[in-house]
């Protein structure tokens, strides 16, 4: 592990004034993943940015426009929060399905949204891949159970955060403090796919900070979950998680949203198998076959093939928890 | 005289003749054990660990924990290549980096795996080491390597160790095995099947990584180390060293596991001393977890092929047992004992095949080779039983053997397998189980499974013991044994102080150093079967010894005292008593006994045997496996320590389950390197995915193994589990799933097939 210094500033302008090309600083929240990837030797920052001294940066406030999450907050205060518990379900599920409680008391909202891939290619400081400024992606012909199907191409990582399909579903915007003035854009926005930039897995600047999600009101009868596929009981990224929100009544989803974890370097909206259950009666049947359909042009690698079943059970165990 | 015979009252109390002992005793069997089982007090009953509290509240020593002044911190330089010559390597700048004390090559001309040592600093701190090691310049020609099982079988794959006669798939079978003759086996069966089922490379992964500490004193050495084997550590130390093992001393006090992988000399402690030497200061290297993902050892891969034939009622006609195992570097497992051993089968044939590749080279895992074998045999033996429709456990009931190699050799001298069976089967409510595999419906499926299980498990002769008595009353267990954390320490004091009626906490045990009296290496589930008996013998030597001495005090025969609470008295009048530690006070010096380990008839075999049953819940469509419960029924002979062992029996199914669901090895092709070498990526279960354990243990004393009649239970609960889950899942969806780790990739795969 190379030799760092922590810097503690105390307000977000001592960032926002940093050089955006200046490439020796990075940010941290949690530090529950990033100190992980400076032992292993990943990234080798000259001075890390510890936020955790810049306050307004913790809070979970409902007012009419709807509840504000501060970048800051941990994971296991937004799990424990009875508004997003009983308002924002798939959420709150997303939030406890993340890591372990030790994690969980540490790790931010902000980290997880921000957090990098964990692709054990990117992960071994002794292989330059892509996302690293090499020329290949390892994952394509190497092992690649825990791969994307959908959007890789140049680089084949899926986006870690379970909290980050459970907002986009929900319809969370982001506020991001940037050097000039903070700036706000519907979090889907926010993720950007490796064939946009393929060394990021977002918009963020250097010296940009996630400030704040914020979810709108939660309309009457909506209804949200989040379903998440992991090996193990815990401790373990999705294998495939599916995040649904929706108006359903009788049977029939009136309004629909659909938004996938585990499948692709960003998380994944499926508007085709949105628009194939909307206005009908759900069946399981066709449930399983608008998720083949959403799923036609999905590519697999040679070990991953099997997410596009799992799609299938956790869309339709989604879909069905809410009817 | 005598007392003489087993008694010295030495002023050095480490003065002690083994020789005398060796020559005098082991060649003859000891007698038979006591069985009575109620003249017990403390043995068989659950005694708490008498070391628990000092290690949760962290106050136990591990080598991890061991600061010396002046100590330097080891670091190894690995290399980042599967295979390469090495043309040059240039040490200088990192030997004149401030801080580093030594530095050295540690390899010349060829690497043969991603992870082996080519050269070592100390340095004073962590961080100067690791900056060193990066200073460190050296030069490969990379070469051709091939790091898959499959792709070494591949004509013109490239030869992992290059020479003629050790291909990658050597030609001779190392295991070439046969009885009967297989054709006319196949030729009277109603059905014949072959299958292949395959099973990974699994890592040991002991909480505590491996380490060791190095220190010299003049010519002499100590070492303190994470080892299974303090003997055998020693002993390697001198071989490569050239130093004297009587300069040597190695240390273990405590343990965080080691499963196998440490169970013999390890090049880093060799490396830790080296340096220690150059350095001129202690020296200590602890690895890093990826460095335990590398280079420490392995279970190895298996691919095996059954063939089997099986009458309609049930008896077993032929069986032919086809391995290819692969260890890395180094040797495959030993997978057909089990399918040449436990059932009684006239036909057999087994042949087993190395492969090797360039990975780390395999070590002993917790049952070596009969995990992968009784994963194999098991789950075919169900596959077997569907073909004729009959009960699998009645399968295993018709081919029951009494004596070893499939009935054909020398009979067991205690087997308890049939009430492994009885026992275990009424726990879970084998009558329960579905009639026909797969009969259910629905999204989610119940299933029952079992599997029967046998290893070996005896003592190792001349394992010696110390009893020591001084004046103060104070009393010492002694033994060069290693508490692996499986609780040899507890039991040591509490055969001691039911000996001498006393209480387990009235004894000090020593253990963990070469100082004390010989022990064998802690593997192969023969420490308490060598330790156990060892202490028993010294301690009875001691009660024997005191006994005379309170008849001349108390002015009655000896074979009228008895003992017991502190005290020792007329049996026809216990008020007639002198306490213990006043008969103590009778002594000039301390009072040495010594006990050991005897041998046993050559006549029967030693086996341990367990029957596993477990309950399963298969997700169908998204091929998640939920053990529900599990009834581990375990016949180990007397059990020294019900609470020790059941911790043990729950620790084994815990990591079999593990290994059943999650574990193994992934190697990259392209890069040669291990890809799930830390522990996220290489997945070990977690709290959430172990179900209820329910232990057993059937009524046992093995009538000739030892005094104590026990055997040993280290490995035995690691061994059926797998089995057991495959067949349960078997039993719920109609499918077996012939690999581990079973994950849902493979679940569904399986699932798909079927449909096919």
């Amino acid at each position: 592990m190379k030799k760092f210094q922590i810097a503690e500033p105390k307000a977000l302008e001592h960032v926002t004034s940093l050089s955006p090309e200046d490439r020796t600083y990075c940010l941290m929240a949690g530090g529950t993943d990033l100190m992980g990837e400076i032992k292993d030797g990943i990234i080798e920052p000259e001075i890390v940015i510890d936020l955790n001294a810049i306050s307004g940066l913790s809070h979970i406030k409902k007012d009419r426009s709807g509840v504000r999450i501060g970048a800051l907050t941990s994971l296991a205060e937004l799990a424990e929060n009875p508004v997003i518990q009983n308002e924002y379900p798939a959420l709150h599920q997303a939030a406890l399905s993340v890591a372990t409680p030790q994690l969980r008391n540490v790790g931010t909202v902000g980290g997880n949204l921000c957090q990098r891939p964990r692709c054990w290619y990117y992960r071994d400081a002794q292989v330059k891949c892509r996302k690293k400024g090499g020329s290949r992606c390892f994952a394509i012909n190497g092992r690649n159970k825990y791969h994307a199907i959908l959007g890789g191409r140049v680089c084949h990582i899926v986006h870690p955060s379970d909290l980050a399909p459970a907002l986009i579903a929900l319809d969370a915007r982001i506020t991001i403090s940037a050097p000039k003035r903070d700036k706000t854009i519907p979090l889907a926005d926010f993720f950007t796919l490796p064939s946009v930039n393929v060394r990021k897995e977002n918009i963020l600047a250097p010296n940009e900070v996630v400030k704040e999600i914020i979810l709108p009101p939660a309309k009457s009868g909506e209804k949200s979950t989040y379903s998440k596929l992991k090996e193990r009981g815990v401790w373990d990224f999705a294998l495939v998680s599916a995040a649904v929100k929706g108006i359903v009544s009788e049977g029939i989803y009136s309004d629909i949203k659909i938004v996938l974890g585990g499948v692709a370097p960003v998380p994944w909206r499926l508007e085709r198998a949105e628009s194939l259950i909307r206005g009908r009666k759900v069946r399981i049947n066709s449930v399983k076959q608008a998720a083949r359909r959403a799923l036609a042009d999905a590519q697999p690698l040679k070990e991953n093939g099997y997410k596009k079943e799992l799609v299938e059970a956790v869309l339709s165990r989604a879909v069905f928890s809410l009817v | 005289m005598r007392k003489k015979d087993y008694f010295s009252e030495a002023e050095d109390s480490t003065l002690l003749y083994y020789e005398e002992f060796r020559d005098k005793k082991t060649r003859e069997p000891k007698p038979a054990p006591e069985p009575e089982k109620a003249k017990f007090e403390i043995i068989g009953q659950k005694t708490p660990r008498v070391d628990g509290k000092r290690i949760v509240t962290g106050k136990a020593p591990y080598t991890h924990d061991i600061k010396l002044r002046g100590m330097l911190c080891g670091k190894i330089l690995r290399s980042p290549h599967a295979c390469a010559d090495i043309i040059s390597m240039d040490l200088s700048k990192a030997q004149s980096l401030l801080g580093v004390k030594a530095a050295l090559q540690l390899k010349e001309g060829r690497v043969k795996y991603v992870g082996e040592q080519v050269a070592a600093v100390a340095a004073k701190d962590e961080r100067t080491a690791e900056e060193a090691l990066k200073l460190i310049e050296v030069k490969y020609t990379p070469l051709p390597f091939v790091v898959t099982v499959e792709k070494a079988m591949e004509d013109g794959a490239p030869q992992v160790h290059g020479d003629r006669d050790r291909r990658n798939v050597p030609a001779k079978p190392f295991n070439d095995y046969n009885r009967g003759d297989i054709e006319k086996g196949f030729s009277e069966a109603d059905a014949v099947i072959e299958r292949t089922y395959k099973t990974a490379v699994e890592i040991h992964h002991p909480a505590e990584t491996h380490g060791s500490v190095a220190k010299w004193e003049g010519e002499r050495l100590t070492v303190w180390d994470s080892t299974q084997a303090i003997f055998g550590v020693r002993d390697g130390l001198a071989y490569w060293l050239k130093v004297p093992a009587s300069r040597i001393k190695v240390i273990k006090k405590y343990m965080g596991g080691g499963f196998g992988s440490k169970l013999s000399i390890n090049d880093y402690t060799v490396t830790a001393a080296l340096l220690a030497r150059e350095a001129r200061n202690p020296v200590k290297i602890i690895l890093s977890r990826e460095e335990n993902s590398l280079c420490v050892g392995n279970r190895p891969s298996s691919i095996q092929t059954i063939k089997g034939g099986i009458k309609k009622d049930g008896t077993l006609t032929a069986l032919y047992l086809k391995n290819y195992t692969s260890g890395g570097i180094g040797r495959g497992d030993r997978c057909g004992e089990p399918i040449i051993d436990v059932y009684t089968c006239p036909n057999l044939k087994v042949e087993e095949y190395t492969v090797y590749t360039n990975t780390g080279a395999s070590r002993p895992t917790r049952a070596p080779g009969h995990v992968q074998g009784t994963f194999a045999l098991e789950g075919f033996l169900d596959e077997l039983a569907s073909e004729i429709n009959m009960d699998p456990l009645d399968v295993r009931k018709k081919n029951y053997s009494t004596k070893n190699r499939g009935n054909t050799g020398i009979p067991y001298s205690s087997k308890g397998l049939d009430k492994c069976y009885e026992q275990g089967a009424l726990k879970i409510g084998w009558t329960k189980r579905n009639k026909k595999p797969g009969q259910g419906n629905g999204r989610l499926r119940r299933g029952l499974g079992m599997s029967s299980q046998i290893w070996w498990g005896v003592g190792r002769p001349p394992t010696l013991a110390d009893v020591k008595l001084h004046r103060d009353g104070s009393v010492e267990a002694v033994s060069g044994t290693q508490d692996l954390g499986t609780g040899t320490r507890t039991y040591m004091a509490t055969i001691t102080a039911e000996t001498l009626g006393l209480k387990p906490e009235n004894i000090t045990v020593k253990l963990g150093n070469t100082e004390y009296p010989w022990c064998g290496s802690s593997g192969g589930s023969t420490t308490t079967p060598s330790v156990a008996p060892a202490v028993r013998d010294a301690a009875l030597k001691a009660a024997d010894y005191l006994k005379n001495l309170a008849a001349d005090k108390l002015e009655i025969k000896p074979e009228e005292v008895s003992i017991g609470k502190g005290k020792f008295f007329a049996i026809s009048n216990p008020s007639k008593s002198i306490s213990f530690s006043e008969l103590l006070r009778e002594f000039r010096q301390v009072a040495v006994f010594h006990g050991e380990c005897g041998g046993r008839p050559s006549d029967y075999a030693y086996n341990t045997f367990s029957a596993h049953f477990a309950e399963v819940e298969v997700d169908t469509e998204t091929g998640q496996i939920k053990v529900l419960r599990v009834v581990a029924a375990h016949e180990s002979g007397r059990i020294i320590n019900t609470q020790t062992a059941e911790s043990q029996v729950i620790g084994g199914v815990t990591q079999g389950i593990s290994t059943a669901l999650f574990e193994g090895r992934v190697v990259d092709n392209t890069t040669g390197n291990v890809v799930n070498r830390n522990w996220r990526d290489y997945k070990i279960a977690t709290a959430l995915d172990i179900p209820e354990i329910v232990p057993v243990f059937v009524d046992s004393i093995d009538p000739h193994i030892n005094i104590l009649g026990t055997k040993g239970l280290g490995e035995p609960p690691r061994i059926p589990i797998a089995a057991a889950v495959a067949n349960a899942v078997y039993n719920a969806i109609g499918i077996h799933v012939r690999e581990i780790p079973m994950t849902p990739d493979k679940v569904l795969e399986a699932l798909k097939q079927e449909e096919e």
